[in-house]
C-alpha cells in the first residue's frame, strides 16, 4: 500500500496533525510560549502543505481512496462500517481551503488573543486544533457515517469555541443555541444516515476502488424504474414508496442536517448569536469549517441529489430565499460582526442556490471564493475590533481608513468581493451561481426562475449592506474617541489580512467563465478540475444526471443565444450590485453620515427584530412544545400511566388497612382461631370423607 | 381383666378438652402452661393406651419423648412468663399485645 499509495500514505496526517496540536495545547499548552499557539500554527501549516501535495498528486494522477479501519463488519453482518479516506478533486480542494483558513486564523489569533492578554489560551488553542482536525476529517470522509461523526465533532467544537468566554452572560447562551439548533437538524441527518444504510447497505460516497456506493446504487434504481425493470437487489425501499419518493425522503432527512449547519432558513437563527465567540473563531466557523460543512455535504453527495428534481428545487428555493431573507436583515444592523453574520447566511444561501440550480461547479466555486473573502472580512473586523478596544458598534467608528490602511485595503478587497463587483473573486462565483440557475430555469425548469429572482434581488441588498458597513467603519470623520486614536495592530494581524486580501481579489481566476467564453485560451481551472474527478464523482457525471433525471438543460434568453445570456446574466448581477452599492454610497457618504433606518418606519422594527424568527422559535419550543404538548403528555402520564398503578396500589392499601384489624395481639384469640379452624377443617374433611355415615352426602 | 381402650380415649379426650378450655378462657400465663401440659398428657394417654392395645412398645417410648419435650417446653415457657412479668408487671397474656401492627 505504501509503495502504491505514495504521498497518499500521509493523508491521515492532515487531520491527525491538528489533533496532535489539540493534545499538546491541552496538556502542555500553559508551559509553552504563546500558550500552545505555535503547536497549532505548525500543525495547520503542515496540514496545508500536505493538502497542497495531495492536490498536486490528484492533479498528476487520479483520485485516491483508502480504507483505514473497519469497526463493524465480517460474516453475517449486513453491512460494514468503516473509516476511510477519499481524496478526489472536491475533497482536496476543500482540504486546501480549510487548512489555509485555519492556518491564517491561528496566526491571527496571536494578535487577537495573545496580544490582548486573554486568559484560558491553552483551552482556546486546544479547541481550535480539535475544530480544525474534525473539519479536515469530515472533508476527507469516504462514507456518510464517518462524515456524520465528524460533522457532530465540528458542532461540538463550535459550541465550545462560541462559549469560550463562558464567564460572561452572552456566550454560553449563544453556544447553547448554536448547539441545539444545529443538533435539531442533525437529528434528521442521523435518521437519514440510518435510512441510507438500511436502503443501500452502504454509506460510501464512491471513488476509485469502491465497489458499491449509495449515489450509484440510487442512480441504478432510478434508471431501472424508469426503464420499467426490476430494482437492483442491493436497494430496498420502505413504506411502499417508489425509489424516487423514498430517496427524496432520505435526501430531505440529510438536508435537515445541512440546513442546520449551513444556517439556512429556518435554522439560521443560531448564526448571528454565534458572533459572541472570539472573532478569529467566527472567521473559522463562517468561512471554512462549521457552516461550510453543510453545503460541502451536499456537494459531496451531489450524485444523489442530482437524481431528485424535487430536492434540487427545494435546495434552490431554500438557498434563494435564505440569501434574500438574510440580506434584508443585514441592512439595518449596527454592529460590524452582525452585518457579517447575516452576509454569511446570505452567501451560503447562494451556494445552496447554485447547487440546487444544477450548478455543481458554481456552488463549489462560490464556496471557495466565499471562504477566502469571508475569512478576510471577519479577520478585518477583528482587526477593527482590536483597534476599537472591543467596541463593535459601527456608529462609534468612522475615519479608520487613514489610521489602519492595511486593514482598510484588505477589508475593501473583501467587501468588493462580497458585493460582487468585477473583477473581485465574489463577482465571478456569484455570477456563475446566478447564471447556472438562470439557464436551467430557462431551459425547462421554470421553477428555478423564482429562486433566481430572489437571488438577484438579494444581490442589491448585499451591495447595499456591504458598502454601508465599509463607509460607516472606515470613512467619514471619527465618531468617538476610540476611533480618533485606535490601538495599532501588529504583523500577526496584518499578514493574514494581506494574504487573504490578495486571495479575495484574485482567487476568481480559477474559473473565469465569461472570459473563457470569449477567449478560449483562458482556462476554467475549477471547471476542468472538478470535471476530471473520479468516475461517478465528477462534474460531467453530475451534469448528465441532472439532465437525465431532473430534466435540467441549459436554455437561453430568447434572442440572445448562449453567449448573450451569459453576458446578460453577468451584466444584470453586476448592475444590481452596483446599484445597491451606489445607494449605500449616496446615503452614507460624507464626513458625518446620518442614520437612515428611521425612514423604514414599521419595517425597521421588523428588521431589527430579525422578522421575529427568534420569538416564534422560542414560542414553538416553550409555549407550544413545553407548555401544550409536554403538558398534555404529563397529564396523560400522571393520570393514566401513573394513575392506573396508583389505583391498584390504593386497593391493596385500603384492604390491608381493614384486614390488619384481624391481628389483635391477644394470644387467646389466636388460640381460639386455631381451634376453630381445626374444627372447621375436621368437619369439612368429615363431610367430604363421609364419616357421618352419609348424613350430609 | 383389661380396661377397654374406649375408656382411655374418653379420659384422654376429656383431659384434652379441659386443657383446651383452659387455653381459651384463662388469662394467666401460668394457667396457660398448665393447660398445655394437660393437652400434652392427654396425647400421652392415647399413646400408652394404643401401645397397650397393639402390644408393642413404640407408643410408650413415644410418650417418653413427649414428656421430655414437655419438660423443655415448660422450661422455655417459664422463661417467657418471667420476661412477661418483668416487662408488664403482670402475667396476663392479653396485655402483651405490643408486637402487633
Amino acid at each position: 500500500m505504501a509503495a502504491e499509495g505514495g504521498i497518499f500514505t500521509f493523508a491521515p496526517a492532515i487531520a491527525v496533525l491538528p489533533f496532535v496540536s489539540f493534545l499538546i495545547a491541552l496538556s502542555a499548552g500553559r508551559y509553552m510560549p504563546k500558550k500552545g499557539a505555535f503547536a497549532g500554527i505548525a500543525a495547520t501549516g503542515g496540514s496545508l502543505l500536505l493538502s497542497l501535495l495531495m492536490v498536486a498528486q490528484v492533479a498528476s494522477g487520479h483520485a485516491h481512496h483508502m480504507e483505514l479501519y473497519t469497526w463493524v463488519g465480517g460474516e453475517g453482518v449486513p453491512f460494514e462500517l468503516t473509516f476511510g479516506i477519499l481524496l478526489d478533486q472536491l475533497s482536496t480542494l476543500m482540504l486546501v481551503i480549510v487548512s489555509t483558513i485555519a492556518f491564517l486564523v491561528h496566526v491571527f489569533s496571536l494578535g487577537y488573543m495573545n496580544d490582548e492578554g486573554e486568559p484560558g489560551l491553552p483551552r482556546y488553542y486546544a479547541e481550535l486544533g480539535l475544530f480544525t482536525a474534525s473539519m479536515l476529517a469530515f472533508v476527507f470522509s469516504d462514507n456518510i457515517l464517518m462524515a456524520f461523526m465528524f460533522f457532530e465533532l465540528v458542532g461540538l467544537c463550535s459550541y465550545l469555541l462560541i462559549g469560550f468566554w463562558f464567564r460572561r452572560s452572552g456566550p454560553p447562551s449563544a453556544a447553547k443555541k448554536a448547539f441545539l439548533v444545529t443538533r435539531f437538524g442533525d437529528y434528521f441527518f442521523l435518521i437519514g444516515v440510518v435510512g441510507i444504510f438500511a436502503t443501500f447497505g452502504t454509506g460510501m460516497f464512491g471513488g476509485p476502488g469502491v465497489e458499491e456506493s449509495f449515489p450509484v446504487l440510487a442512480e441504478e434504481a432510478m434508471s431501472a424504474m424508469a426503464a420499467g425493470e426490476a430494482m437492483p437487489e442491493a436497494v430496498t425501499t420502505f413504506f411502499g414508496l417508489s425509489p424516487g419518493a423514498w430517496f427524496g425522503v432520505l435526501g430531505l432527512l440529510v438536508l435537515g442536517g445541512v440546513m442546520g449547519k449551513s444556517a439556512q432558513f429556518p435554522f439560521h437563527t443560531w448564526l448571528p448569536d454565534a458572533m459572541e465567540g472570539p472573532t478569529p473563531v467566527s472567521a473559522l466557523i463562517h468561512a471554512a469549517t462549521m457552516v461550510a460543512a453543510g453545503v460541502y455535504l451536499v456537494a459531496r453527495m451531489y450524485g444523489f441529489y442530482a437524481l431528485l428534481p424535487t430536492l434540487l428545487a427545494i435546495i434552490a428555493f431554500v438557498g434563494g430565499f435564505t440569501a434574500l431573507f438574510a440580506a434584508t436583515m443585514g441592512v439595518v444592523k449596527d454592529e460590524i460582526k452582525q452585518v457579517l453574520a447575516y452576509s454569511t447566511i446570505s452567501q451560503y444561501g447562494y451556494i445552496m442556490l447554485g447547487l440546487g440550480g444544477g450548478g455543481y461547479v458554481a456552488g463549489v466555486f462560490h464556496l471557495t471564493t466565499h471562504a477566502f473573502f469571508k475569512a478576510l472580512l471577519f479577520l478585518g473586523a477583528g482587526s477593527v475590533i482590536i483597534a476599537m478596544h472591543h467596541n463593535e458598534d459601527m456608529w462609534e467608528m468612522g475615519g479608520l481608513k487613514d489610521r489602519m490602511p492595511v486593514t482598510y485595503y484588505a477589508f475593501l478587497s473583501g467587501s468588493l468581493a462580497l458585493a460582487g463587483i468585477v473583477p473581485f473573486s465574489g463577482f465571478w462565483s456569484k455570477d456563475e451561481v446566478l447564471y447556472e440557475t438562470l439557464v436551467h430555469g430557462l431551459g425547462g425548469s421554470p421553477i428555478l426562475l423564482g429562486a433566481y429572482l430572489m437571488g438577484i434581488v438579494a444581490v442589491f441588498f448585499t451591495g447595499f449592506y456591504t458598502f454601508r458597513m465599509v463607509l460607516l467603519t472606515f470613512h467619514g470623520d471619527p465618531r468617538s474617541d476610540l476611533a480618533e486614536d485606535p490601538e495599532p495592530v501588529r504583523w500577526n494581524v496584518k499578514i493574514p489580512l494581506a494574504i487573504l486580501g490578495t486571495l479575495a481579489a484574485v482567487v476568481g481566476v480559477i474559473n473565469l467563465v465569461p472570459v473563457h467564453a470569449v477567449v478560449g485560451a483562458v482556462p476554467e481551472f475549477l471547471h476542468d478540475w472538478l470535471f476530471h474527478g473520479p468516475e461517478t464523482l465528477n462534474g460531467a457525471h453530475y451534469e448528465e444526471l441532472t439532465e437525465q433525471f431532473a430534466g435540467y438543460s441549459a436554455g437561453a434568453i430568447p434572442g440572445l443565444g448562449g453567449l448573450g445570456t451569459l453576458f446578460a446574466s453577468a451584466g444584470v448581477s453586476l448592475a444590481v450590485a452596483l446599484a445597491g452599492s451606489a445607494l449605500a454610497l449616496g446615503l452614507y457618504r460624507g464626513p458625518d453620515p446620518a442614520e437612515h433606518t428611521e425612514k423604514l418606519g414599521a419595517l425597521k422594527t421588523v428588521l431589527y427584530n430579525n422578522y421575529y424568527q427568534d420569538e416564534y422559535q422560542v414560542w414553538l419550543a416553550q409555549d407550544l412544545t413545553e407548555g401544550t404538548v409536554a403538558g398534555t403528555a404529563k397529564r396523560f402520564d400522571d393520570g393514566v400511566v401513573d394513575g392506573l398503578v396508583n389505583r391498584v396500589s390504593d386497593v391493596s392499601l385500603v384492604s390491608g388497612y381493614f384486614l390488619r384489624r384481624v391481628q389483635t395481639g391477644i394470644v387467646s384469640n389466636y388460640a381460639a382461631l386455631i381451634t376453630l379452624g381445626l374444627v372447621v377443617l375436621l368437619v369439612a374433611f368429615g363431610i367430604m370423607g363421609g364419616w357421618f355415615g352419609g348424613v350430609f352426602a | 381383666m383389661a380396661v377397654p381402650v374406649q375408656y382411655y380415649l374418653v379420659l384422654s379426650a376429656a383431659i384434652f378438652c379441659i386443657g383446651l378450655f383452659g387455653i381459651l378462657t384463662r388469662r394467666n400465663a401460668l394457667m396457660f402452661l398448665m393447660s398445655v401440659e394437660l393437652m400434652l398428657n392427654a396425647a400421652n394417654i392415647n399413646f400408652v393406651a394404643f401401645s397397650f392395645q397393639h402390644g408393642n412398645l413404640t407408643g410408650q417410648v413415644f410418650s417418653l419423648f413427649t414428656m421430655a419435650l414437655a419438660a423443655a417446653e415448660v422450661a422455655v415457657g417459664i422463661g417467657i412468663v418471667l420476661v412477661l412479668y418483668r416487662n408488664f408487671a403482670d402475667v396476663d397474656v392479653t396485655k402483651a399485645t405490643t408486637l402487633r401492627w
